[in-house]
């Protein structure tokens, strides 16, 4: 056979690596400045646009889908080529990939500081750029699958399973969890209410953990680990079977975050128990990584390669058996809503995502430049400092989140709360925030010595745009026989299918039953849709992030139906509610039961300055809310909207809403006069005040309708 | 002595004492309450005998194991023996150790790794041909097993309580003990009747924490007003008497605001409270908020 010459593209690879360093520090950067926010609040800069609830969404973005998204893509463009002895489908494709990704991005960091948000937790971008995301996915998917079809290699190498794996799944996610009903340019509801779109949510939640955060570093592993180390994958029998089942099982671990909440049971029970089935298939990952290094461990030593790429492939093994233990529901009654939450997803993203993108830009730069790294003594710093900062980092917040959450649920010998007010729990474990921005810190520190070394390494080398290369065509014949799994690897498209029906099963046997079955959320007759100035109220609250630090959702436990004054959160109270505003971390107090419990003066002071009610409190101020005025010609489009998604607005509502909005806004006003506030009616406080006092008071009206009976 | 031991392990400590003997602080911590109990003595006699026991064990582990080595050593010399005889390289036996680890990972050693080296070249990367260790496959099982049990146990035969039924179990264990604890304490709960001003310093010094972390958020730490109204001044809108102070922070009035505190504070810290709240009449802080009410004078 003749042997055919061709070049791999090395400067799409290159483009997507400037970006990764470059967002990878930015990110890290937004990241630390949150972390110092928690201690020092004046660190806001008394800026809507800097605030800690939508800073943080901003850090979130940049590190998942800036940074880990472009060494992604660097890493699967530059293996992708090489382990199909070919060049990208279209260099066109790979430009309009990279310049759509970075455009995704710039739209990002724009518009989360300027509030444009859904509040869906990793997807909180809104509705134009969720339609620039799938059509860039798009292209990203035609552009490796028309790779893999033009290849030379006859048989397709386990990282690319992991691609594909990828590729469909979280064109799935994101496509699902972003179905939502436009408003205005940048404002959109989510299709599904409540507990519906809790589940939606944190199937989405999960699984872009699993299939962005896991999936492609675990085919990024199985290229740069064996590279690096020149050793044999261990087994690929392993391979096959930790792929599958990791695969299957993920999809359905997504109820875990939900756990003791208005959930069906039977749901978040489907969520332990495959969360706990997930120990072993994501430790077939860490196993096969690890045992290829048997041979190689002298090795390990000196090379810092190595050495990221060990402490990443651990790192993955401890954050999956973690999981699955804080899904077990007695451990995840102490740990859900604290602390502890993100110290574990740090050692993800910290340990596994950072450490191994780190391991492979030290590998992938010298030999894309044709030189040696310029610094191996530096690197070896990186490793211990960054090691350090992970250290840092995790244990001050599993610190934190368990004494917080004893904090939370100790009663004393009479039965009341020890600790009955909230901000004691939280001056409590202030030493540890300043301690975990000092991790941070030690870990940016880290990334800046590292993006000093490559482009040291890159300014002493020569850029190999297009590496030469040479390989026999594939040959058309048809092959039988041989493994079963082998001939599935010939298939691509076949491979596809497969992988998409895997990860389909467990998103229809969980949703599908919670959508249809009434019984699912039974419905409680006085829960009312939100009147028009409570719509713009919730509006204020999803802008500003609130569900960031506040969750809503009491669960069923005496600590926490004596601490927020009521009964524990119904599902059938959450059914007009688009999106659903659970909440995922407990920074300040739950707010579900916060309606009428405290007067609208209080509610005034408290967002103007935080520390003049509770001294000490972390919360910044929100001294725009009085400045701004509420738009009333949005009023008639929101109710529209959700008109459609199915709240119960009579025909014609959108031409009244208004008058109902201003009467209501009069009597606060009138409330506010009455302890000697002067307040504008239009004044977004105004609205964010009938908000928050209607939060979780519909029942109330239920329990009077029963006792009147 | 064989009943006195007896009677060791009969006595509630006894395994207490067991886990003293492994962790000696504990011991300490524990020996600090317990010194002036009888048990003392007995504990002498106990620490005595199973220290013995203890050294007599390790002794005879001792020459136990080097019976073992000994004849191990002359075991493997006949080898030695045989196989210089028939000319053959003698192969060491695996350790215990190594059989176990063998079994469990079921791995090729990497000496002999180009046994199970499959033909796959991706880029200059080969793939072996190891089994699945077995430890993992059985990890993998016992997960499986794990979420058949769990599901069947939660949802088939409803043997676990899934959390409404947990939480009612929770509230009624919690409400029995709050009752015992009433109880116990002979009924003589403090309420809005039988509250008395108390000038006692730690009882003011409880009022006035509670004060500061839960009250002054509406009242302001010096007591002058904000959101809630000036409890310095003489004006009160729902009576400045104590038992009026102690029935507003017990039932709270929701319409203005001020929250129910029944369930927050307990009798004792209300009266605290109270108490505090009394003194801080007359103190003129700076910047006060209007008079509001009625005015209460003393009787």
């Amino acid at each position: 056979m003749a042997l055919e010459k061709f070049s791999y593209d090395n400067k799409i690879v290159k483009y997507f690596v400037i970006a990764t360093v470059i967002f990878g520090l930015v990110g890290m950067l937004v990241g630390l400045t949150a972390a110092i926010q928690l201690f020092y609040p004046d660190l806001n800069f008394g800026l809507q646009y800097t605030t800690f609830g939508r800073i943080r969404p901003l850090h979130t973005n940049a590190v998942i889908f800036a940074f880990v998204g472009n060494a992604m893509f660097a890493g699967t463009y530059y293996s992708l080529q090489r382990l199909l002895k070919t060049r990208m489908f279209s260099d066109m494709l790979s430009w309009i990939h990279f310049w759509g990704w970075q455009l995704i991005i710039l739209a990002a960091a724009i518009s989360l500081p300027l509030g444009y948000t859904t509040s869906k937790e990793y997807a909180e971008l809104e509705w134009p750029i969720d339609i620039a995301i799938t059509l860039i996915w798009v292209v990203f998917g035609i552009n490796m699958i028309g790779t893999i079809i033009k290849r030379r290699e006859r048989h397709m190498y386990v990282a690319i399973w992991f691609y594909i794996a990828t590729f469909v799944t979280v064109a799935v996610l994101h496509i699902v969890n972003s179905f939502e009903m436009p408003v205005t340019f940048m404002k959109s509801y989510s299709w599904y209410a409540g507990v519906q779109d809790a589940l939606v949510q944190w199937w989405y939640g999960h699984n872009a953990v699993a299939f962005f955060l896991t999936t492609p570093f675990l085919g990024l592993m199985y290229y740069f680990l064996p590279k690096a180390a020149n050793r044999p994958v261990y087994s690929y029998k392993l391979s096959i079977i930790h792929f599958w089942s990791l695969i299957f099982i993920y999809i359905w671990a997504g109820p875990h975050h939900l756990l003791y909440t208005s959930l069906p049971d039977w749901a978040q029970s489907l969520g332990v128990v495959f969360s706990v089935m997930l120990i072993a298939p994501s430790w077939g990952g860490m196993l096969n990584g690890l045992l290829t290094l048997r041979g190689a461990w002298d090795r390990v030593r000196e090379n810092p390669v190595l050495k990221f790429m060990v402490v990443a492939v651990t790192a993955y093994g401890m954050a999956t058996f973690e999981g699955p233990m804080l899904s077990l529901k007695n451990f995840n009654a102490i740990t859900h809503f604290t602390d502890w939450i993100i110290a574990h997803v740090h050692v993800g993203g910290l340990g596994w995502n950072g450490f191994l993108t780190f391991g492979m830009l030290y590998w992938m730069i010298p030999r894309m430049w044709n030189t040696k790294l310029y610094s191996t003594k530096l690197a070896n710093v990186h490793f211990w400092i960054g090691t350090l900062g992970i250290i840092f980092y995790a244990l001050p917040m599993y610190i934190a989140g368990l004494t917080q959450s004893l904090m939370w649920k100790e009663f004393t010998a009479d039965g009341f709360l020890q600790y009955p007010n909230f901000l004691e729990t939280v001056t409590q474990i202030i030493p540890m925030y300043v301690l975990r921005a000092i991790g941070g810190t030690l870990y940016l520190i880290g990334a800046i010595m590292m993006s000093y070394n490559l482009v040291k390494t890159a300014k002493q080398g020569s850029f190999i745009a297009n590496e030469d290369a040479e390989a026999p065509a594939l040959e058309k014949k048809k092959i039988t026989g041989g493994h079963w799994h082998s001939a599935l690897e010939r298939k691509p498209v076949l491979f596809t299918v497969l992988s998409l029906i895997a990860i389909l099963i467990g998103g229809v046997i969980e949703m599908v039953p919670t959508f249809l079955i009434k019984s699912n959320v039974p419905t409680i007759a006085s829960v009312k849709p939100y009147t028009p100035l409570e719509l713009h109220g919730r509006d204020i609250y999803i802008r500003e992030g609130c569900v960031g630090c506040h969750s809503q959702m009491v669960r069923p436990f005496r600590s926490e139906t004596e601490r927020y004054n009521g009964e524990y959160s119904k599902a059938g109270e959450f059914v007009y509610d688009h999106p659903f505003l659970w909440g995922s971390k407990r920074t300040g107090p739950d707010l579900h039961r916060v309606g009428k419990k405290y007067p609208d003066s209080w509610h005034y002071e408290h967002m103007y300055d935080p520390t003049r009610i509770s001294p000490g409190s972390i919360m910044p101020p929100y001294p725009w809310l009085f400045d701004q005025m509420v738009d009333k010609e949005e009023t008639a489009g929101k109710i529209k909207a959700l008109r459609k998604i199915g709240v119960p607005y009579d025909i014609g509502y959108e031409e009244i809403a208004n008058q109902d909005l201003d009467r209501q806004a009069e009597r606060i006003v009138k409330n506010l006069k009455a302890d000697g506030i002067e307040v504008v009616k239009e004044a977004e406080i105004v609205a964010l005040i009938a908000y928050l006092q209607r939060l979780g008071t519909d029942i109330k009206a239920q329990e009077t309708a029963d006792l009147n009976q | 002595m064989k009943s006195s031991i007896k009677n060791i392990f009969s006595h509630k400590q006894a395994w207490l004492l067991l886990v003293m003997l492994i962790f000696p602080l504990m011991g300490f911590a524990q020996e600090a309450t317990e010194s002036e109990q009888s048990i003392w003595t007995n504990e002498f006699v106990f620490y005595t005998v199973v220290g013995m026991v203890i050294v007599v064990a390790l002794l005879t582990l001792a020459v136990a194991y080097y019976v073992l080595q000994v004849v191990k050593l002359i075991i493997l010399r006949e080898k030695e023996q045989k196989a210089i005889e028939e000319g053959v390289e003698l192969a060491p036996e695996p350790s215990l150790w190594q059989r176990m680890m063998h079994k469990l990972t079921d791995s090729v050693p990497v000496e002999k790794e180009e046994t199970v080296m499959l033909d796959h070249d991706y880029d200059g990367i080969k793939e072996l041909d190891n089994h699945l260790p077995p430890w993992w496959t059985a990890l993998f099982y016992v997960t499986i097993i794990f979420g058949v049990v769990y599901i069947l146990a939660y949802h088939v035969f409803d043997t676990l309580p899934l959390q409404e039924e947990e939480y009612n179990t929770q509230m009624k264990v919690a409400a029995a003990k709050i009752e015992e604890r009433k109880a116990e304490q002979g009924g003589d709960v403090i309420d809005e009747n039988t509250v008395v001003f108390t000038d006692n310093a730690s009882n003011l010094d409880t009022g006035k924490k509670i004060f500061d972390g839960q009250c002054a958020a509406c009242h302001r730490t010096d007591g002058g007003g904000g959101v809630g109204p000036n409890l310095t001044d003489d004006y009160w809108l729902h009576g400045g008497s104590i038992n009026d102070i102690f029935k507003t922070i017990k039932y709270g009035v929701p319409d203005k605001g001020m929250i129910s505190w029944e369930a927050i504070l307990s009798p004792a810290q209300m009266s605290d409270v109270s108490s505090y709240i009394v003194t801080l009449k007359g103190t003129n802080p700076p910047d006060p908020k209007a008079p509001q009410g009625d005015l209460y004078q003393e009787e």
